[in-house]
């Protein structure tokens, strides 16, 4: 693993000490600790919300740059290349979303219910098998895309390691010019969006929702997938903050990149308000019992009613109020803590859906230390795929890209 | 006696105008006024130009969009004040479409306002000293400087290349 002869490549390479390998270790071991002990709900209830909170960013950030790619979209500049990055976690989440099952007794709720009739959709090896199936197809497109998007942005280049050598071999023997590289990226970008949105409304229905088995609202699905690119987005802002804030000038990167990027990413918090008002609205409307009852029971009765204006403030009220102002936008150390902030918002709105399914008759908060250590062994986890792919092409970050146009 | 002098440059090209706004700051005359067929960033840089205030008009327009929206509508349902489908006549969450909706048409109204104050919008006469071309594909940099002066103030003009017309009754 040697070659270019850049400080920066060094810079990659150089072992960020034990940091994100002791965050995985931390996470691995108090989830195990808590899975084996007395409340092994909670450790799953905890390792559901994380594989779909991080999962979410991972997608999210691929499909930034399959959006960019398809609109046509100049300012986004190295951004995309940087978004590319996180789709590392891919392979993680597939495993760790097979691992859910598990645990199927603690995040499957509806295993003990009379579910009259839905049996024939709710049942163990249905459900892994189409939403694995769904995953699969999601993360393919999405590797196809990555493929072609690569072979434009450092195909020319000479190889480093093996992985970069099997793939420039492949390049090289395809030969295809810029041009046909492009209508394939568009192509697949444009699948990767599709089956984004059909198999993140599916995994939705069926992790999210269907843990209620009686309660159904059409537009979850699409909150489902609207929510992966808020994070996402914001995940991005911190990965090429963090970037910045490390390699400076060397990232390619601008204020008016933070600026453009921090502009959608406060339309995208409106977005997703909007989705969940949307739904909100029709069922304060038709004041159906059986759909009123989810609503009621997270955001008017203890404990919960205090983590719904929590995350209504943490992720919406506050970035809207703050990201009205310009300035805010181009700093990438306030960016980073308004987006960890809104992430974790997230997370805790993850708790919301899922925490009254899991803990009925609960009286306080299943929310404790243990959720925190979990959560890191995730974000280790995502850190080192991120770092992976950024030291396998450090060049999406740091060399002067061939040809920007898409 | 001196007497003021208007010399205008003409240029079709952005950087050019805004090279000789920015050699015109190191100079002894005064830029009056700058003329651009198109919004740009690189002019008003060079100008140094402050942060325009029609933002805040737009925020301000939005916020009292907000509140007038709900009054709005609390106003009406209380006019009537009928329960319809069991709902209780001052609805908040149906109230949210209302105040929402009314938070953008009025940053639209304050956006407007806004524009028009701080460009003294409409006029309908011209600027003195006026060159007709900075309506075509021209930019415009007015800039006076001391009678006498003319030929030193037209060099740096066209320095960058463009044309200078004399905008005076007298002509140079």
């Amino acid at each position: 693993m040697t070659s270019a002869n850049s400080p920066f490549f060094d810079a990659f390479r150089r072992p960020a000490g034990w940091g994100f390998s002791s965050l995985l270790a931390v996470g691995v071991v108090s989830f195990l600790a808590a899975a084996g002990g007395r409340h092994p709900h909670l450790a799953w209830q905890a390792y559901l919300i994380n594989f779909l909170l991080w999962s979410g960013i991972a997608q999210g950030g691929l499909l930034f740059s399959a959006l960019m790619h398809v609109v046509k979209a100049r300012w986004s500049g190295r951004m995309a290349g940087i978004a590319e990055s996180m789709a590392a976690f891919f392979p993680i989440s597939f495993v760790l979303f097979l691992f859910l099952f598990v645990g199927r007794d603690h995040v499957f709720p509806w295993l003990h219910y009379d579910l009259h009739g839905k049996e024939a959709w709710l049942n163990v090896p249905f459900l892994l098998a189409r939403d694995g199936l769904g995953l699969l197809i999601l993360y393919g497109v999405g590797f196809v895309f990555l493929y072609h998007s690569l072979n434009l942005r450092v195909g020319m280049l000479a190889p480093v390691g093996k992985l970069r050598t099997t793939l420039h071999r492949r390049w090289s023997r395809a030969e295809m010019d810029p041009d046909a590289i492009r209508s394939r990226m568009t192509l697949w970008a444009m699948l990767y969006c599709l089956s984004f949105a059909l198999v993140l409304s599916l995994i939705g229905y069926d992790l999210v929702m269907a843990l209620d088995p009686h309660w159904i609202s059409t537009l979850f699905g699409a909150y489902c997938f609207v929510k992966p690119i808020y994070i996402g987005l914001g995940g991005l802002i911190v990965l090429a903050s963090v970037l910045y804030i490390r390699y400076g000038a060397d990232t390619g990167l601008t204020a008016d990149h933070f600026h453009d990027v921090g502009k959608l990413f406060f339309g995208f918090a409106l977005v997703w308000a909007d989705f969940f008002y949307a739904q909100f609205v029709v069922i304060w409307y038709g004041n159906i019992p059986e759909e009123t009852s989810y609503v009621i029971a997270r955001t008017m009765t203890a404990p919960w009613r205090g983590l719904a204006w929590t995350v209504l403030l943490v992720s919406f009220v506050g970035p809207f109020l703050i990201l009205l102002n310009k300035k805010i936008k181009t700093l990438p150390r306030a960016m980073t803590v308004l987006c960890t902030a809104v992430i974790a918002g997230i997370w805790l709105e993850h708790l919301l859906l899922i925490g009254p399914a899991l803990n009925h008759g609960a009286t306080r908060l299943p929310l404790g230390i243990l959720d925190l250590l979990i959560t890191l062994g995730f974000l280790g986890m995502m850190a080192l795929a991120v770092r992976f792919f950024l030291n396998l092409f450090p060049e999406v970050v740091h060399m002067p890209t061939r040809d920007m146009s898409p | 006696m001196n007497r003021e002098r208007h010399l205008m440059g003409l240029y079709s090209d952005e950087r050019q105008a805004a090279a000789a706004v920015r050699s015109l700051a190191q100079s002894p005359f005064k830029v009056l006024r700058v003329h651009s067929p198109i919004p740009s960033h690189r002019l008003a840089e060079a100008l140094q130009v402050k942060k325009s205030r029609v933002g805040l008009f737009t925020l301000i327009g939005g916020v009292i969009g907000f509140f007038a929206g709900f009054t709005l509508a609390i106003f009406t349902a209380l006019r009537w004040h009928l329960i319809v489908g069991g709902k209780p006549v001052m609805a908040l969450v149906p109230f949210v479409i209302v105040g929402f909706e009314f938070t953008i048409l009025f940053a639209v109204f304050g956006n407007i306002i806004g524009f028009l104050f701080q460009t003294d919008l409409p006029r309908f006469d011209l600027p003195e000293h006026y060159d007709a071309r900075c309506s075509g594909d021209h930019f415009g940099v007015l800039a006076t400087c001391e009678d006498g002066q003319q030929d030193q103030l037209s060099r740096l003009l066209t320095r960058q290349g463009g044309q200078v017309s004399a905008l005076d009754p007298g002509g140079i």
